[in-house]
This record gives structure tokens, C-alpha cells and sequence, in this order.
């Protein structure tokens, strides 16, 4: 009876003890991971927080890209990168085209799932490295952010650790101060003209809308000139449109 | 033996997770975030999203899914009431883990592996303690998952991380059913779809008619029906529905 007893409990013991080795590799590379990230996240040191992350995920290059402002003029659009300069601009373009072919809930959709597309063949790539490329998204507060990761030839991501690099970049960008570099770019609107447009959007008349809030239908009238001035949008349509199109409503 | 009832333990290897098949219908939700629960050793959990748009003072949290157990003495809308303010305006600027500790100091929620990562609400109003993720998606399907938790804990990183992107996938999932539940009745035409979105990018219906060599009465006509199916009162209402729902960019 004894020694059944103590057989039963060495084993017992013995899958706790396999079991806690398991959870020890499983938990030990994670929270050196946190570890390591907390320093420079806590400094706003975006740079280095990616390549703590590259080194997890087995990434050779990162750029970390505000994607909604990747239509617009110029380089404004990267927050942090280590790639080729000639490569960030050969694949400025390729962004823009990706960002406006695909619609808002797809973008929705689409958050911390890691892409992959080929770089363009005229880019020049380091040696060594993949000419695939993988893309994770994911927003903080109305920013969207695009982490563009370079990998070796033949090596293959983790999806899993891929999710949470994106998931850790977005942790990071919230601790530091500077979310990007321009961020309000959409709040030289009023208040009173987000409320005016936000009833648009539901469908509301301008004789409503002026019900609904207790002012003139001029006072409103003469809001949505003022979002169609700063929009520089032609009709109402358009300014609803855009408002839309860039989370404002 | 500390390590075998830590929470987080089976997480990675759960099944529900590890099958690629696709969510189909909202009963597919609910096991996975029973399963996020077990992992976190939590009383409870509900998914919360986060409705009426931009406006600060009509955005609100509406539970879609729930598990709240009865054994919490205070209930999901005191939660509401309790935390509700502090959660919309945190995802506004952050992605961060929140975490709150109940009333009673004997019970806390703590992540100490996690710090700088985790957010603690200062307040102790409730009589539980608990976790809330955000999850930001973009223009539509953000919100909360939140899990309220019994006694005290200190959750480990390893865990925070693993569920939180979990959180993603099931918000990711919600969003992708309602789409499918959204749809119109009837599907819009390709003529309809391009005379909106013409009409989002600013153009009058002469214009448009012009540009599709129509008269303006077709043009004029194509807007109405595709206001009809998109089930909106005017044509403004039309593209805003209809950038939302990805019809147009």
C-alpha cells in the first residue's frame, strides 16, 4: 500500500514538475520580452522597443508606419524604421495603393492579422533578406499604425508571435507621449460641427438638426459651410463622406 | 503545486483556438470567451462595444456578450456605471490593459509582471476586482472585454498577453457577423454603387451623369434606390452607410 502510495505520488510530482518546465519556457521568453521593453517604452524610444521586438519575432527590418497618412505628401508617414532609405520611398507608393483599395471595415477586419506581399522588383533589399514582407496593423486611439517587418530568405514567422509584436507596438505607442508625429490633424474641427456632421451621417435634415439641438437652421447651415471650408470638401456629400472616411463621425 | 493552478496554463494549447475554422454564427462566440475566462481565472466576462460614434457624451458601452456571474454581488451595469466614463476615455489615447481592485483590500488585481503595460484605475468602487481589454479596430467594432475577478491575484505577463490578443480575435469575430447580419436585403448594382460613390467624392448628379453618360434622372434614380436598400432616409445617409459598410472608399 505504501510504496503504491509513494509511486503514485512520484509521478504526480513528476508531471507537475514536467508540466512547470513547460510553463517555464513558455512564460520565460515572454517576460524577458516585457522586461526588456519596459525601459525604453517607458522613454518613448520607439526605435529601440522595435528592435527588441524584431529580435522576438526573428525580423531583420522594421518600419513602423501611421497609415492613415500615407496618401498624403512626403515621409510624414513613418514613425520609426531601420530599413533602406531607398526601399521606404520605392515602397511609399505600393502603401498608398493598398491603403486605398481596401475599404474601411476590411481595415477593421484586418487588425493584427499578419499580411504578406512581394516588394516591388526594381526595390533593392539587403543581402540575405526576403524580398516577401509581412504587415501587422492596428490603431491606437483613432491613429493607424502599419508594422512593416523585413525577415531572412526561408525563414518563417510566428503568427502567434506576430500578433502580439503588434499588440506590444501599440502598448508602446500608447506610453509614449508622441503618438506620431501628426496627430490632430482632424481637430481644427469644432465640437459643434462634429455634432452638425454626426447628424448628418444618421440622415437628419438641417430643419432637424436645428430641433435637435436648439439653434437656428442658419447657425447650422453656416457649420457645415465651415467643415466644407476646413475639409475642403465641394458638397455635403463629400464632407460627410470624409468625415466618415476618417473616423470623425 | 503554485504552478499548476496558475492561471494561463492551458491557454496556448486550447483547441478552440488552434482550428482555423471560421466563425459562423454568435454561439461560436461564447466558448471562446468562456475559455479566455477559465485561463484568467475570473468570475465572469462580458464583451462590451462601444456605440454612438464620435460624439463624447452619447458614446456609451453595450454589452453583446455576457457571462456575469451571480456570485458578483454588483452587477455588469454597476460596472457600467462605475468604470464606464474612465474606459471610453482610455481608448481614446491607449491600448493599455485596465485593471481594477475591489473595495475590500484583501481583494486586488495586480499584474506586476506587466508594468509599465497595465494601466491601474485608482478607484476602488466595486466589490470585485477585474480586467478590462480594449480593443480598437478603427471606424467600427471597438469595445471592451472585460473580466471581473474574485480575491486577490497578480496575473502574469505571459497570460495578459495571450488573452488580450485573443480579445482581438473574438472582437475581430463579432464585427465580422454583424457585417454579414448588416448587409442590405437586396445587394446594391454596380451602377449604384458607382454613382455613390461619385456623390462621396464630391461630385453633383450632373456630373455624375455626365461622367457615366446617364441623365441626371438616372443618375437621380440610382441614388434613390440604393438610399432604399441601404435602408437610410437621404442620399448622405446612402454614403455614409455605405463607406461603413465597405460599398465605396
Amino acid at each position: 500500500m505504501d510504496a503504491e502510495l509513494t509511486t503514485k505520488g512520484q509521478e504526480r510530482r513528476g508531471r507537475a514538475a514536467g508540466l512547470e518546465e513547460n510553463l517555464q519556457i513558455g512564460s520565460s521568453s515572454k517576460d524577458a520580452l516585457i522586461r526588456k521593453l519596459a525601459t525604453p517604452a517607458r522613454s518613448g524610444n520607439m526605435g529601440q522597443c522595435l528592435r527588441v521586438l524584431c529580435e522576438y519575432v526573428g525580423a531583420s527590418h522594421h518600419l513602423l508606419a501611421r497609415y492613415d497618412l500615407v496618401q498624403e505628401e512626403g515621409l510624414d508617414f513613418v514613425v520609426a524604421a531601420d530599413w533602406p532609405f531607398d526601399l521606404v520611398r520605392r515602397l511609399e507608393s505600393e502603401l498608398a495603393t493598398s491603403y486605398s483599395q481596401s475599404t474601411e471595415l476590411e481595415k477593421c477586419l484586418a487588425v493584427l492579422q499578419p499580411k504578406y506581399a512581394i516588394l516591388p522588383d526594381d526595390a533593392h533589399v539587403p543581402v540575405g533578406t526576403s524580398r516577401q514582407y509581412c504587415t501587422v496593423t492596428m490603431n491606437v486611439g483613432r491613429t493607424r499604425l502599419a508594422l512593416i517587418l523585413l525577415f531572412p530568405q526561408d525563414y518563417v514567422l510566428s503568427p502567434e508571435r506576430l500578433r502580439e509584436v503588434g499588440l506590444l507596438s501599440g502598448y508602446a505607442l500608447s506610453l509614449s507621449a508622441n503618438k506620431g508625429h501628426k496627430s490632430d490633424r482632424d481637430f481644427d474641427l469644432t465640437d459643434r460641427e462634429l455634432e452638425c456632421l454626426f447628424w448628418i451621417a444618421e440622415g437628419k435634415t438641417s430643419d432637424e438638426i436645428a430641433t435637435i439641438l436648439g439653434i437656428s437652421r442658419n447657425t447650422i447651415n453656416n457649420y457645415i459651410t465651415s467643415v466644407m471650408r476646413k475639409t475642403a470638401t465641394k458638397t455635403r456629400s463629400e464632407a460627410i463622406a470624409y468625415a466618415v472616411r476618417n473616423n470623425l463621425v | 503545486m503554485a504552478t499548476t493552478t496558475r492561471p494561463g496554463g492551458s491557454i496556448l494549447e486550447d483547441a478552440t483556438w488552434s482550428g482555423q475554422r471560421p466563425v459562423t454564427s454568435r454561439s461560436d462566440i461564447f466558448p471562446k470567451l468562456v475559455s479566455l475566462q477559465r485561463s484568467l481565472n475570473a468570475r465572469g466576462f462580458a464583451a462590451f462595444r462601444i456605440t454612438g460614434a464620435s460624439l463624447p457624451h452619447k458614446r456609451r458601452l453595450d454589452p453583446e456578450f455576457e457571462n456575469w456571474s451571480s456570485g458578483l454581488s454588483s452587477g455588469r451595469d454597476a460596472f457600467v456605471a462605475a468604470y464606464g466614463d474612465a474606459l471610453l476615455a482610455h481608448i481614446e489615447t491607449s491600448t493599455l490593459p485596465v485593471l481594477w481592485s475591489a473595495e475590500e483590500k484583501t481583494s486586488f488585481l495586480d499584474a506586476s509582471d506587466f508594468t509599465p503595460f497595465a494601466v491601474q484605475l485608482p478607484e476602488r468602487l466595486l466589490s470585485h476586482s477585474g480586467i478590462a481589454f480594449p480593443v480598437r479596430l478603427g471606424a467600427v467594432g471597438n469595445g471592451y472585454v472585460v473580466f471581473p475577478t474574485i480575491g486577490g491575484a497578480d496575473l502574469p505577463g505571459e497570460v495578459i498577453l495571450a488573452v488580450h490578443s485573443r480579445c482581438y480575435k473574438v472582437m475581430t469575430d463579432i464585427l465580422s457577423l454583424d457585417e454579414r447580419r448588416a448587409a442590405p436585403s437586396e445587394t446594391l448594382s454596380e451602377r449604384e454603387i458607382a454613382c455613390l460613390q461619385l456623390a462621396g467624392d464630391g461630385r453633383i448628379s450632373e456630373e455624375i451623369a455626365e461622367r457615366l453618360g446617364l441623365s441626371v434622372h438616372t443618375v437621380n434614380a440610382y441614388l434613390g434606390s440604393a438610399t432604399i436598400k441601404l435602408d437610410s432616409v437621404n442620399r448622405i445617409q446612402a454614403i455614409a452607410k455605405a463607406i461603413r459598410l465597405g460599398y465605396i472608399t
